[in-house]
């Protein structure tokens, strides 16, 4: 067919711009625009580097141009990140204002000025670029209706990055709304490529939904990084390949380096500088630096003056920074999808493949990565699961709705089924959310007096907020996010970032770490403001950041299994992982695809078990507390254990003779609720529920009181409330976050299913080659908070009458 | 129920993990910072806490003054949260509350969060001096051994690498802190400026509670 005859975007404003660019129109391109045009909602999934933002665009600028000077908001676009949101801006204006045309846009994000908020709501730009929050926030206001009542398109950006977290919940119950103002709104996903296209169309699009799809058949050109040193059994810090590393910025043009943790950023960013006899201009970029200071590396990034960007997830999306030649993942991919995301940030042109360097800091990522090319030769994605619509989420909504103006809770309820996460909402869950926001939802009616809203006598379904008052409370708490306590880091009058409570505490006076690439002192902390100054010191520790610790995928854990038992492969890996493996298969077993190897022995009259499940974190992590209460339970003195990605280690006293007999299904039935009572999980999950429920108010840098007792704890709360009234609707919705997020609840049932035939035992005389990146791993005992805080109160009281004897005797 | 046996003032006293102290000799439980009525104090400003710190208060109470029978009560200040508070207390619990009053002699202390409130049948009192010892809310200038209360005091323990805090009682020679009996109360760091300026940094016993026993450090 040829395109250019029956091309409609040959007549669309744009095109002037793209013949002088000498670029072309994209099938897919102009497939959306048809579809589009002809009233249809679009998910389009297209490779980095097709033009997909653009393609985004295409219906409205045509749109906004046909109608001449409209005026007020016209579309909405929708980016994941605040960093994004800024990019879009800055490739938007260059069509916009060399072909001059009439179409005004702004961003708003939570870095836009108070003054230009004013601005923007008083005359609205045609084309706004949001976050998920600031969407939230503009729906919360008096004149939300009027403002987006001739909304024609809201465009979501990376739809990928929302189809699975709370982020998801909130944005579409927030599109809902826009579509009762603007029942005319049509949608449009970008999406990066997606193995179950089928539900993300079923998640965004009403309209008769379509799916638009456009296939690179370039593949990135991803190695793994040929070390001549030997790559450690365990750790996660690439140290032996840092020269290695360094070498390969040297090679190219502009490299960015991925990393998994802000830890590791902090790390890795330290120890280029410190080889750094080239001085190249390296810099770092998570998402805990200072606002200004990730600003400056965008732009130093976007205008190529540095060499080198060590980053997390941060600089992970859409960002089209069109001259970085190389990525350098170092740590596991974790899955393909977000490598594929990684590897896309360099060389945003089409036909040349996208380079890529892979650097495993363990034996087992060096498995890990060369499965991941693989699968991404074969195109074989990670499927991202839908989630259900979280309770706490619904909650937060209801607030927002009513702090914009009184509203008929069955019309609310109706509007909010619409959204697909909420299609399985229940009447009378709604209903507990409801009296959850007006006066807390407890049994006992205490609280009468002071509801946060109420209904009206003259008619039972309409709801209003109590006082005005209450809306800016909600405009504290608006969002899904919630970050551990942050602390703002000074440097002089100049702040640098925010750094986690709990790292602080773990500091005295003098103690030096590194933050920003800078080794600093820690000198005071008042008023919640770490004061620091520079350091020479040379050791130093890390800042620790909890977040985001990503299991690996199911997709690539099957690939990985599936590797490791293909032996006339392992001659083509470096001798010394070659070595490993041979001698695992012949001292103990390498296990086939289907098969779960559980080797067991002694070790300095300890007794371990080591279970290889390739079951991804959070599903070893749980599946180690069951065992060790079934372990308990069959008096084998079990005393901790251990999990990775790949594996979990436990250690007993005495032998562990009936693992058949405990390792089944049956475990997770008896022991779940057990666990999730005893860990401090559900409880964790619990604060973030109180917080995006707007029960409790969230703590933000700056108003916490000074001085006096915090206010009170969420743990406190949680206990009161699990004694008094387990059946709570929050309790419920912790706990239903946490069988969902944390301990990967479906994937272990998976596995526990099917495990008992396929499980290969081997008992041997000493530790196998396998099981020892795992056995290295093991520096701390496995306990819950409350057994762990008596036991250190325990240790440090003997431990200090042991001293008393010692002196009273000397 | 365990309890720590402490020394101040040459008097014996045991610190009970449900955070009560009692006085041996003179057959005198002592308790603090109770709080009652935080959870409707919050409600007031839209923050719905559990309302369920009320009736567990009370019932600690109970249970203590069963089991231990003291001849007097003495509560060093913050009975109440604030004049709300007595919304929180059901007629049941008054009810009650005057039955033990029958046994045992309720001294209140004033705190500075329930200076202002009267309840019908209760007694009390800025200080409270029996012997040496002097009871108040906030320690002032005196010669004699004081209990008080006020401050919440809690511990930071690293050790090993891990950081907590507990909830502690903690003396120096003359000044004695309860922590607080509350449910929903907080705590402050016995090395925040507040409580240094009161017991300085020396010669601390700190007494750290915890589960089912109160340890010393």
């Amino acid at each position: 067919m040829n395109i250019n005859k029956s091309n409609p975007l040959l007549l669309h404003p744009l095109n002037k711009w793209m013949k002088k660019k000498k670029w072309s129109w994209f099938p897919h391109q102009i497939e959306t625009f048809r579809h589009v045009r002809t009233g249809s909602d679009v998910v389009v999934f297209a490779p980095t580097g097709a033009g997909k933002t653009l393609t985004g665009f295409i219906n409205p600028i045509d749109d906004l141009i046909k109608l001449k000077k409209f005026k007020g908001l016209h579309t909405l676009y929708i980016s994941p990140l605040k960093s994004l949101a800024n990019d879009i801006v800055r490739n938007l204006e260059k069509p916009i204002k060399e072909l001059d045309l009439k179409i005004s846009f702004q961003v708003r994000t939570g870095d836009t000025t108070q003054y230009k908020k004013q601005k923007q709501k008083q005359k609205p730009p045609n084309i706004l670029i949001t976050t998920p929050e600031s969407l939230a926030l503009l729906n919360s206001y008096e004149n939300a209706k009027e403002f987006f009542h001739n909304l024609k398109y809201i465009i979501i950006d990376e739809i990928h990055t929302f189809l699975d977290n709370k982020r998801a919940d909130l944005l579409s119950l927030n599109i809902e709304r826009l579509q009762t103002f603007s029942p005319s709104l049509q949608r449009i996903g970008l999406s990066a490529t997606l193995k179950n296209k089928l539900d993300a169309k079923k998640w965004l699009c009403r309209k008769k939904p379509k799916i638009v799809s456009y296939e690179n058949s370039v593949l990135p050109k991803i190695k793994i990084l040929e070390s001549k040193e030997r790559i450690p059994w365990s750790g996660h810090m690439a140290t032996y390949s840092i020269n290695e590393i360094y070498k390969e910025i040297t090679k190219s043009k502009l490299t960015i380096i991925f990393v998994n943790t802000r830890a590791q950023a902090e790390y890795m960013f330290k120890n280029l500088w410190l080889i750094n006899k080239k001085k190249l201009k390296i810099a770092v970029h998570h998402g805990s630096l200072e606002k200004n200071l990730r600003l400056k590396v965008e732009n130093n990034l976007s205008k190529g003056l540095v060499d080198c960007v060590v980053a997390t997830s941060s600089l992970e999306l859409g960002l089209d920074y069109g001259d970085v030649e190389k990525i350098i993942q170092v740590g596991a991919p974790k899955g393909i999808n977000r490598l594929l995301q990684r590897v896309g940030r360099s060389n945003h042109n089409l036909n040349t493949p996208s380079k890529a360097i892979l650097v495993p800091t363990n034996r087992f990522e060096f498995i890990e990565a060369k499965a991941a090319i693989e699968e991404i030769k074969k195109n074989n994605l990670d499927k991202i699961d839908l989630k259900e619509g979280s309770f706490d989420v619904v909650a937060q909504h209801i607030f927002a709705t009513a702090c914009a103006g009184q509203f008929d809770i069955n019309d609310l309820y109706k509007e909010i089924i619409k959204a697909y996460p909420y299609k399985k909402l229940k009447l009378n869950d709604f209903k507990q959310l409801i009296n959850l926001i007006q006066d807390g939802g407890y049994v006992l009616k205490n609280y009468d007096q002071f509801k946060r809203i109420f209904q009206l006598r003259e008619n039972k379904n309409i709801y209003k907020l109590v006082h005005k008052r209450e809306t800016l409370k909600y405009r504290m708490n608006v969002g899904t996010i919630i970050e551990n306590p942050m602390l703002k880091i000074k440097l002089g009058t100049k702040t640098l970032g925010n750094i986690e409570e709990v790292f602080i505490q773990n500091l005295s006076q003098g103690d030096s770490f590194i933050f920003a690439g800078q080794v600093l002192e820690f000198q005071s902390m008042k008023n919640n403001l770490v004061q620091v100054k520079r350091s020479k010191s040379l050791i130093s520790k890390i800042p620790s950041y909890s977040g985001g610790r990503m299991p690996l995928s199911t997709n690539l854990a099957n690939s990985v299994r599936a590797l490791l038992a293909k032996s006339n492969m392992w001659d083509l890996y470096p001798e010394q992982i070659t070595e490993w493996l041979k001698r695992q298969k012949n001292t103990s077993k390498i296990p086939k695809k289907d098969e779960y190897l559980v080797e067991q022995f002694p070790r300095k009259k300890i007794f371990y078990t080591v279970i290889y499940t390739f079951a991804g974190w959070h599903a070893n992590q749980t599946l180690g507390f069951l065992l060790l209460r079934g372990f308990k339970e069959f008096n084998y003195k079990p005393l901790g254990f251990v999990a990775n990605d790949y594996a979990i280690v436990l250690w007993s006293l005495k032998e562990v003779k009936e693992i058949r007999t405990i390792l089944n299904l049956g475990l997770l039935d008896k022991h779940l609720d057990n666990y999730l009572e005893e860990t401090s999980i559900v409880k964790r999950l619990f604060r973030d529920n109180a917080i995006i429920s707007c029960l409790i108010e969230r703590r933000l840098p700056g108003m916490e009181k000074t001085g006096k007792q915090v206010l009170f704890s969420s743990d406190l709360i949680y206990t009161v409330l699990k004694k008094n009234e387990p059946d709570h609707i929050l309790l419920k919705s912790s706990y239903e976050d946490a069988k969902k997020n944390m301990i990967d609840y479906d994937r272990l049932r998976e596995i526990l299913k099917k495990i008992d035939k396929k499980i290969i035992l081997k008992k041997l005389t000493s530790i196998s080659p396998l099981a020892v990146p795992i056995i290295l791993e093991i520096n701390r005992e496995n306990l819950s908070k409350k057994e762990t805080d008596e036991y250190i109160l325990e240790d440090l009281e003997n431990e200090i009458l042991k001293e008393a004897n010692v002196l009273s005797i000397n | 129920m365990y309890y720590q046996l402490i020394n101040f003032g040459n008097e014996e006293f045991h610190a009970y993990p449900n955070k009560s102290l009692y006085w041996k000799r003179l057959n005198t439980l002592i308790v603090s910072d109770l709080h009652i009525g935080k959870s409707i104090s919050y409600a007031k400003n839209k923050q719905f806490l559990p309302p369920y710190d009320t009736k567990e208060i009370l019932n600690k109470i109970f249970v203590s003054l069963d089991k231990i029978k003291p001849s007097n009560l003495i509560i060093v200040g913050d009975l109440l949260h604030d004049v709300f508070s007595t919304l929180s207390i059901k007629d049941q619990d008054y009810k009650n509350l005057s039955q033990y009053m029958k046994n045992t002699n309720f001294v209140w202390i004033k705190g500075n969060h329930d200076k202002n409130i009267q309840i019908e049948g209760f007694k009390n009192f800025t200080n409270y001096k029996i012997e040496k010892f002097l009871f108040t809310h906030i320690p002032i200038e005196t010669s004699l051994f004081q209990i008080c209360g006020h401050y919440h005091p809690k511990v930071k323990i690293v050790h090993r690498g891990k950081t907590i805090f507990k909830t502690s009682f903690v003396h120096n020679e003359k000044i004695f802190i309860l922590p607080s009996f509350g449910i929903l109360t907080g705590g402050l760091d016995i090395n925040s400026k507040e409580i240094r300026d009161v017991l300085g940094k020396k010669n601390l016993n700190i007494y750290p509670v915890g589960q089912d026993k109160v340890y010393k450090l």
